[in-house]
C-alpha cells in the first residue's frame, strides 16, 4: 500500500519544529513513530501536504523523576517506558499499558508515549480503505453528515482506544503543550473533549512536550480486552488508581476509575470513584459494587464501533474495573 | 522530492535516491528488487514485511525510506551466506516444518533473528512474545516456535 505524496521536513531542534508549525498549522502533521499516522495516510483519512519528523529530536526522549512528578518526553518509546524500573514502581498502569500496546515489532522503538495517547479516535465504519468509504455517504468524521455506528446520530461517536490515555487519566496526569513563543499545562481530564471529530483540545500549531505524572504514593492498575493479546486494539480497558490514608493503611482514602475504549474519550467515573473512598482495601465486595456502578455509568456512552457486540463489551466493564481494582488492592497491601 | 541517503543494507554501503514518500518496504522490493521482504496488510498489523534495522525488528511498510539514513538494515536476503549456505534459522525452519505457503516466513524469521541475536537462549515464552506481532494465515506456528526454539540446539553450525 503507497503513501499519498508529501514534503518530509527534518526540524533539527525542538524550536525548528515550532517554527514548522507555526508556519504550515493545518497542513503539516507531526511524525514520531508513524505507526499510527502513516496507517491513516495510507487510508486515506489524513492527506497532509508536510510532514515534520521528530526524528532528530532527542531531547524529546527521557524518563526522570523531578521532585513527586515524573516527566517523560513525547517521543520516549513504548520500549523504554517498558524497561523503567521508575515507571514499573510507580506508575503501574502505565507500564501495564504500554506492555499492550501493538507488538513487539512496532513497540520496540517505532511507537511513542506521546503518539499513543495523540493517536485520533477510531471506529469500525471509519477506519477502512478509502475505495471502502468511497461506496457511501461520508460518515461525521470524513466531513459527512451520517454516523454509521448509531442511527439517526446527529454526532460523531468514535471510539478513544489509547491504552496509554486510560492509564495515564487514571494516575492523574497531565501534558504540556508548546507553540511557538509560549506553552501551557493541560489535565487529561480537560485534554480529551467529548467530540469525536476533534478529540483534543489542541491546536494544529502546537506540539506535545511532556507528560507529567504527579507521585502520589498510591497503586495503580489497568487491564483490557481485546482479541488478541498483541497488536489489537482494547475493546474495553480500565485504569484504576488507589491511595491508602495516611492514618490506616488498609482505608482507601482516593481512588480514580477511568474507563477506556467505550466513549469519545477515556472517561473517568466520578460516581464509582468515591463510592470506594473510606472502604477497606480488603473488602472485595465493595469493589465489585464500584465494578457495577463503573458499568451502569460507562454504558450509556458505549457505541456498537469497535467490534464485538455491545452487550458484551459492556459487562466487560465491570470486569475490567474488577480485575484491575483488585491488582491495586493486593499490590497496596503487599 | 527526492533526497540521497546512505545507509547499511545487508553489509553494503548502499547510496539511494528515495521520494519523501516512499516506505521501506517500497525502496527495498519495488525499486531496488529485494522481493524477499514481503508486504500483506501494509498497515502495521501483520508483521510480513519485518526487516532488522539497527538491530531492532520494525514493519517497513510503516517505516519511511527516508528515516533510514545512517542505519545498518538486515532483510531476509542478508542471511545466507556468500557460498549459499542457510543461515541457522533458516535451516531450522526448513527442517521443522515451519514453513508452509512461506509469506510469513521472511518476517517470521527475521523477527526471530532479532530476538536470538539479542537473546541466543530465549525460552518458549520470550519467543513467543517476540512473534506476536507476526501472522501466519496458515495457522502454523506450533511448527514455526518449534523451529525457533529448535535453533538453540543447533549451536550456530555452518555460520
Amino acid at each position: 500500500m503507497r503513501l499519498p505524496r508529501f514534503e518530509y521536513i527534518e526540524p533539527i531542534n525542538f524550536e525548528g519544529a515550532l517554527d514548522l508549525l507555526y508556519i504550515h498549522k493545518d497542513n503539516a502533521k507531526v511524525l514520531a513513530g508513524g505507526t499510527d499516522l502513516l496507517v491513516r495516510m495510507k487510508k486515506g483519512l489524513l492527506k497532509p501536504k508536510i510532514i515534520i519528523s521528530l526524528k532528530a529530536l532527542k531531547e524529546l526522549s527521557y524518563i526522570k523523576k523531578d521532585d513527586s512528578y515524573i516527566k517523560i518526553g513525547a517521543r520516549t518509546s513504548i520500549a523504554d517506558i517498558i524497561a523503567s524500573d521508575l515507571i514499573k514502581k510507580e506508575a503501574c498502569a502505565l507500564f501495564e499499558a504500554c506492555e499492550k500496546i501493538g507488538a513487539v515489532t512496532i513497540q520496540h522503538y517505532r511507537g511513542t508515549i506521546g503518539g499513543n495517547i495523540l493517536q485520533d479516535n477510531r471506529c469500525i465504519h471509519y477506519n477502512q480503505s478509502a475505495f471502502h468509504r468511497s461506496g457511501r455517504q461520508p460518515c461525521h468524521k470524513d466531513g459527512g453528515k451520517i454516523c454509521y455506528a448509531r442511527d439517526a446520530s446527529d454526532r460523531c461517536n468514535s471510539t478513544c482506544q489509547s491504552d496509554g490515555a486510560t492509564a495515564l487519566m487514571a494516575l492523574g496526569a497531565n501534558i504540556t503543550l508548546v507553540r511557538k513563543g509560549t506553552e501551557r499545562i493541560i489535565d487529561l481530564d480537560n485534554f480529551y473533549t467529548t467530540d469525536g471529530i476533534m478529540p483534543f483540545a489542541m491546536e494544529s500549531n502546537e506540539l506535545l512536550k511532556e507528560i507529567v505524572i504527579p507521585i502520589q504514593g498510591g497503586k495503580s492498575s489497568y487491564k483490557r480486552l481485546a482479541y488478541r493479546s498483541a497488536i489489537d486494539y482494547p475493546i474495553v480497558s480500565a485504569g484504576v488508581f488507589l491511595k491508602s490514608s495516611d492514618t490506616s493503611k488498609n482505608e482507601i482514602e482516593d481512588a480514580r476509575i477511568v474507563v477506556g475504549a467505550i466513549a469519545r474519550a477515556p472517561i473517568f467515573l466520578a460516581k464509582a470513584s468515591s463510592f470506594l473512598k473510606g472502604k477497606k482495601f480488603n473488602d472485595i465486595s465493595a469493589f465489585k459494587k464500584a465494578a457495577d456502578i463503573s458499568m451502569d455509568n460507562a454504558s450509556t456512552f458505549a457505541v456498537h464501533n469497535v467490534g464485538s457486540t455491545l452487550e458484551y463489551r459492556c459487562a466487560m466493564v465491570s470486569e475490567m474495573v474488577f480485575q484491575a481494582l483488585k491488582e491495586a488492592a493486593i499490590v497496596t497491601q503487599e | 522530492m527526492a533526497t540521497n541517503i546512505s545507509f547499511i543494507l545487508n553489509g553494503d554501503e548502499i547510496s539511494y535516491e528515495v521520494k519523501d514518500h516512499w516506505t521501506l518496504s517500497h525502496l527495498l522490493r519495488e525499486e531496488m528488487g529485494l522481493i524477499g521482504t514481503k508486504e500483506g496488510c501494509g498497515n502495521g498489523e501483520c508483521g510480513a514485511c519485518t526487516v532488522i534495522v539497527d538491530k531492532l525488528a520494525v514493519n517497513s511498510c510503516l517505516y519511511l525510506a527516508i528515516e533510514v539514513e545512517g542505519k545498518i538494515v538486515e532483510t531476509i536476503e542478508g542471511l545466507a551466506s556468500t557460498s549459499g549456505a542457510l543461515h541457522p534459522i533458516q535451516q531450522s525452519f526448513v527442517k521443522n516444518g515451519g514453513i508452509q505457503c512461506g509469506f510469513c516466513s521472511p518476517g517470521m524469521i527475521m523477527s526471530s533473528k532479532a530476538l536470538l541475536d539479542k537473546n541466543p537462549d530465549a525460552n518458549h515464552e520470550e519467543i513467543k512474545h517476540a512473534l506476536a506481532g507476526n501472522i501466519c494465515r496458515c495457522t502454523g506456528y506450533v511448527q514455526i516456535l518449534e523451529s525457533v526454539e529448535a535453533v538453540k540446539n543447533m549451536g550456530g553450525q555452518n555460520e
